[in-house]
């Protein structure tokens, strides 16, 4: 069977305008709509995709052009998989929205304008379906605690749009006017680096890494719960895709720092990668807020992205390509469990909350293999690709970054455990005791399928290693990861009579089901223990009769946090003055252009004419 | 198929053997600690008999997740152990015994053993896996730094690989070719093994014993040979990593004896750090020696 | 003279065999015994020499524990106020079992100096199985020393039983205690 990409467009916007007809008449039925649109939008592309069925051929959209690539397709088959997986929590959030008619339209139109970035192969088109995404999930986001999130969410996307246009006119100035994406690879010189810089930039403000990411822990944190796991599993990675065309796809920009054998340009990416990593570990380790927390680790996420992409070697591209999948499948997983959380508890503060496990298990299992796989560590799809990272840093030599992603990523056992600790396990405080039950088994379904996920890309990643590979090649890049047998082959040192680094992925599954099942051989064979009740514990002889004084949740990491809370405020600082200084800048012009006198604006139009005719006689 | 499961029977091996190694080093150091401060000490194998004593004692349970979280600990490092080679040829999964799989897979242990903890819902136990967290951010950045200037200068990742590149004479024992590093390592493992001055997350008078406050019984035993095989892996890691690893078992033994025996007697003339202490201390000398050594060894090249 | 030809081994009772684990575990458990020190009273003063290198009690595998959940022996040196012996309660009901109690210096015997006081117990067996005394006020280091090794012997021969004696006479400790305290747990003024 053969389907052009526009169709599932097409399809895909049919079934927005459905769910909000159906919406208009029953919220609930509307929110449906978008459950089957995603789900068929998936199965589809993920189906024709895998059997080679899309065409990029178009009937419709006759002016826009479509180009199946691969690795426009793994992005696509990512996305619409976490819209599928969100779409079951939309019934169950629908109620909570002033406009559900217009939000489960809105849910399927950002998926559309996702697939058409991926598979638009003129850039002008991109960056239409680039806007499209940005102004469609920009309603979704007003939709749940705060307003202002979405403004700031505009204002950075609106910058990062602008440098996408400005980096596409570039590109089609200096391709003698064509708008084809194979345009990126062939510029040369000075526009080279400007594109290269926009393109970035565009990328950043996308993933939302420093030093443009003030815009996503608050877009995170305020919008509605199934929102926000969308943006972080979903439209951030967006933002990955731009930065592969321009990480990747432009090759290396500047010249060689010998010393490490880098290129400048993807030095700075990499450094500014691991300054991403840096900050949202320190931000998350502090936040009270669990989505804000996972906000921040998605941030730091995004800088491992930027990190594997700017090693520009085999290991470093794909672990790149392997952390989107690994990140979009648990932090989607996490985000859900904690709207679900948030759902019956009626907050997502932690300080609030306590012993939610007692009431949803579940929902629980699922945050922790989330937040394993986050962690990256192994048998979980995480570890996969910080493996692949770390092989591809050491490989390069390079400290800094080195240390960077180490802190990262110890930093992020911290970080996750906070949310278990304080929010699911501690203490069960008295009033979540009889309102909190286990979510709905249509909520459940997509986090199991997600967790499931999350053990199978650590346990076997040979099938999408082999479309990394396929990707590689697509891209005619000259990269290889070879899997030997079920093992993955890390870097190869050249030193001779070293074989290259194995890592056995189901192996190390298999000898940790051995340990665990000798662990509870161990456990089962001793004497059973006694059930006593949480409040049942060591207060040194005193009688605690409170669950709060008992339950360990406000400032967590207390001592850590007050050795840099200090410098926490540096880049809202330096926004709100960049802010000031603009607001300044338009009140000096304002007082000369705008004033209440006639004779000084019609000066200035006068003049300004001058100046016009002069350049132009010149 | 059946290699495979000799495989895990010897993995299994592994572990057993580091249980029972760790123990009686554990229960030979307090003798040793106690001479020098002239006592006669517990008997070597008093740690075998506190270990079993708990198994036999009748336990108590705080719920599901408490007893859930202390399997998962013993199991993930029962795994992490199955990989660790004891000498050159004495491995389980040879070729599998990548740096990674300890460091990472060991976070599996930990993790269990700290859900486990908060699940007692004792304020002291998250207090002390706070701090357990907080040190292991600390020592673990300088310590990677060592081991990935190790893991560049040989080339492999493999624990052996970088065991028979020191003993082929490729290079000298890191501990000689990287003294910097070395002398950061050592912190690093003070602290991977809560010797004091680091042992900020146990502090019984001032936390009661963190994580394991609400602990007794079969659950307290099985974390006790947790933290023996915790500790065998990790100075076993020590060992390959610097003092060249072992040819024969003989060696392995001395050398890992000689290790732990050594920094037990430097824990045991010094006092316990505030946990900021432990942070600033690691971020400060540790992170600036390991990047000083790591700018040595790979930019400059100079090795001795 | 006994026959050297194989008999069948007689198979154990569940109860035999059970008594044989018992006996193991009495084994480990007499050589690690891990103390939870209630130092209310001037008694603990005699504990430091016991630990360290004067008396050394390590050597008989004891040492210090932080909770009353790791403990094995709960030392109570002293006399006992009210207020603490609720406490006290507590602390022993939340040791896991076998569990066993040494009372040091006079008063836990007969109140020793306090013996008329109003507000400190005089009996400590009333409230809580004891399975040793150390007497004196206070006792020397030696007798201390002698009291760990009296327990050692009375778990040797099963007769440190004083944990089973908590369960069977259950109703009457509790008697006792609501008598001497009128409730075990409180609310005071730090806990509404």
């Amino acid at each position: 069977m053969e389907l052009s990409i526009e169709i599932f467009i097409l399809a895909t916007l049919a079934f927005g305008l459905m769910a909000y007809v159906i919406g208009r008449l029953h919220k609930q039925l509307g929110s449906i709509m978008t459950i089957l649109g995603s789900l068929t939008i998936f199965g589809g592309i993920a189906y024709l995709g895998f059997t080679g069925g899309l065409t990029g051929e178009t009937a419709y959209l006759t002016f826009t052009q479509f180009e199946i690539s691969e690795f426009g397709l793994f992005f696509a088959i990512i996305v619409s998989f976490v819209f599928a997986m969100v779409s079951f929590f939309n019934p169950f959030f629908i109620k909570q929205y002033k406009y559900p008619a217009l939000y489960s339209m809105l849910f399927m139109f950002s998926l559309a304008g996702a697939i058409g970035v991926f598979f638009s192969s003129n850039l002008l088109y991109l960056f239409f379906f680039f806007e499209f995404v940005v102004w469609t999930s920009l309603f979704l986001i007003p939709m749940g605690r705060s307003k202002k999130a979405a403004s700031w969410y505009y204002g950075f996307s609106a910058a990062g749009s602008f440098m996408l246009l400005f980096a596409i006119l570039m590109i089609y100035n200096a391709n003698n006017g064509s708008f084809h994406i194979s345009g990126i690879g062939s510029v040369t010189g000075t526009t080279q680096i400007i594109v290269f810089i926009f393109m970035s930039g565009a990328a950043f403000t996308k993933l939302g890494a420093f030093p443009l990411h003030i815009w996503l822990p608050k877009v995170l944190t305020n919008a509605p719960d199934p929102v926000s796991a969308v943006f972080s599993g979903g439209l951030e990675k967006l933002g990955a895709f731009v930065a592969l065309l321009a990480i990747v796809n432009m090759g290396g920009i500047g010249f060689i720092i010998p010393s490490i054998d880098m290129y400048f340009g993807q030095m700075i990416i990499a450094t500014l990668g691991a300054l991403t990593i840096v900050f949202g570990t320190l931000m998350a380790i502090r936040q009270d807020d669990a989505k804000k927390l996972l906000a921040y680790s998605s941030m730091s996420n995004g800088g491992y992205i930027l990190v594997g992409f700017s090693m520009l070697t085999s290991q470093g591209v794909a672990g790149g390509l392997y952390h989107i999948v690994a990140h979009a499948i648990a932090s989607t997983a996490a985000f859900l469990a904690i709207a679900a959380v948030a759902r019956v508890a009626g907050t997502t503060k932690m300080k609030e909350l306590g012993g939610i496990i007692h009431k949803m298990p579940v929902t629980y299992m699922v945050y922790l293999i989330a937040i394993i796989s986050m962690a990256g560590i192994p048998p979980m799809g995480g570890f996969i690709s910080k493996w692949m990272i770390f092989q591809a840093v050491i490989d390069k030599g390079m400290i800094f970054i080195a240390i960077a992603t180490v802190f990262g990523s110890i930093g992020s056992f911290l970080y996750v455990f906070r949310p278990l600790a304080a929010l699911f396990l501690g203490q069960e405080l008295p009033q979540f005791k009889k309102t909190v039950k286990e979510a709905p088994f249509f909520m459940l379904l997509p986090m199991i399928i997600l967790s499931l996920l999350s053990v199978y890309t650590g346990v076997l990643p040979g099938v999408i290693i082999d479309f990394i590979n396929k990707i590689f090649v697509d891209m005619q890049l000259n990269y290889n990861i070879v899997m030997n047998g079920f093992a993955i082959e890390g870097y190869t040192s050249g030193i001779e009579g070293v074989g290259p680094s194995l890592l056995n992925p189901l192996l190390i599954a298999c000898v940790f089901g051995v340990g665990v099942f000798v662990a509870f051989l161990i456990f089962i064979v001793l004497k059973k223990s006694k059930k006593i009740d949480l409040m049942d514990t060591y207060t040194a002889g005193n009688f605690v009769y409170t669950e709060e004084h008992l339950h360990y949740s406000v400032d967590f990491y207390a001592p850590l946090e007050r050795l840099y809370e200090k410098y926490i405020h540096i880049m809202k600082n330096f926004y709100k003055s960049l802010a000031n200084k603009v607001r300044e800048f338009g009140a000096f012009m304002k007082y000369f252009f705008f004033t209440n006198k006639p004779e000084i604006t019609v000066f200035w139009i006068v003049a300004l004419m001058v100046f016009l005719l002069w350049g132009d006689v010149l | 198929m059946i290699e495979i499961l000799m495989n895990i029977g010897f993995g299994l091996g592994v572990a057993t053997f580091g249980f029972v190694l760790q123990t009686a080093m554990g229960g030979i150091n307090r003798k040793i600690a106690a001479r020098l401060q002239k006592r006669r000490g517990p008997k070597w194998y008093q740690e075998f008999i506190d270990i079993f004593k708990l198994l036999s004692k009748r336990a108590t349970s705080h719920g599901w997740i408490f007893d859930f979280g202390v399997i998962m600990a013993l199991g993930g490092i029962i795994g992490t152990a199955m990989f660790m080679p004891i000498t050159s040829s004495i491995v389980a999964f040879e070729g599998y015994d990548n740096f990674f799989i300890f460091v990472y897979l060991i976070a599996v242990g930990m993790l269990g053993m700290a859900m486990s903890a908060s699940g007692s819902g004792n304020p002291l136990a998250s207090i002390g896996v706070m701090r357990a967290l907080t040190t292991m951010l600390a020592y673990e950045v300088p310590f990677m730094v060592v081991v990935m200037t190790i893991i560049k200068l040989t080339g492999t990742s493999s624990l052996t690989g970088i065991a028979v590149a020191q003993q082929t004479g490729d290079f000298n024992w890191f501990m000689i070719a990287l003294p910097l590093g070395f002398i950061v390592a050592v912190m690093s493992l003070m602290g991977m093994l809560g010797k004091k001055p680091f042992e900020t997350y146990i502090a019984p008078a001032e936390i009661a014993s963190g994580p394991m406050v609400e602990y007794g019984g079969k659950q307290l035993g099985m974390l006790f040979i947790m933290h023996e095989i915790t500790i065998f892996i990790e100075v076993s890691l020590f060992v390959h990593l610097f003092l060249g690893g072992a040819e024969t078992i003989i060696m392995f033994l001395i050398k890992y004896f000689i290790v732990y025996a050594v920094l037990n007697l430097v824990s045991n003339v010094l006092g316990r750090f505030k946990i900021d202490q432990v942070v600033t201390f690691f971020f400060k000398w540790p992170l600036f020696f390991a990047v000083v050594q790591a700018m040595i060894a790979i930019h400059l090249g100079w090795v001795i | 003279m006994e026959s050297t030809k194989y008999t069948q081994p007689v198979a154990l009772s569940k109860k035999q065999v059970d008594r044989k684990w018992w006996e193991i575990g009495d084994f480990f458990r007499r050589n690690s015994l891990w103390m939870l020190m209630y130092c209310t009273g001037c008694c603990a003063i005699e504990l430091p020499p016991a630990m360290t290198s004067a008396y050394d009690m390590e050597r008989l595998g004891m040492g210090p524990m932080a909770t009353p959940r790791q403990a094995d022996v709960l030392l109570v040196t002293g006399y006992l106020s009210l207020k603490t012996l609720r406490r006290l309660i507590y602390t022993y009901e939340q040791m896991s079992e076998p569990k066993y109690v040494v009372g040091f210096g006079s008063c836990t015997i007969n109140g020793g100096i306090y013996h008329d006081s109003h507000a400190v117990i005089n009996q400590l067996d009333q409230y809580i199985p004891v399975d040793s005394y150390v007497a004196g006020c206070m006792p020397n280091t030696e007798a201390v020393m002698n009291g760990f090794v009296d327990l050692i012997e009375l778990i040797k021969n099963k007769k440190a039983n004083g944990w089973k004696n908590y369960h069977t006479n259950n109703a009457w400790y509790k008697k006792n205690q609501i008598d001497a305290l009128g409730e075990v747990r409180i609310k005071d003024e730090f806990h509404q």
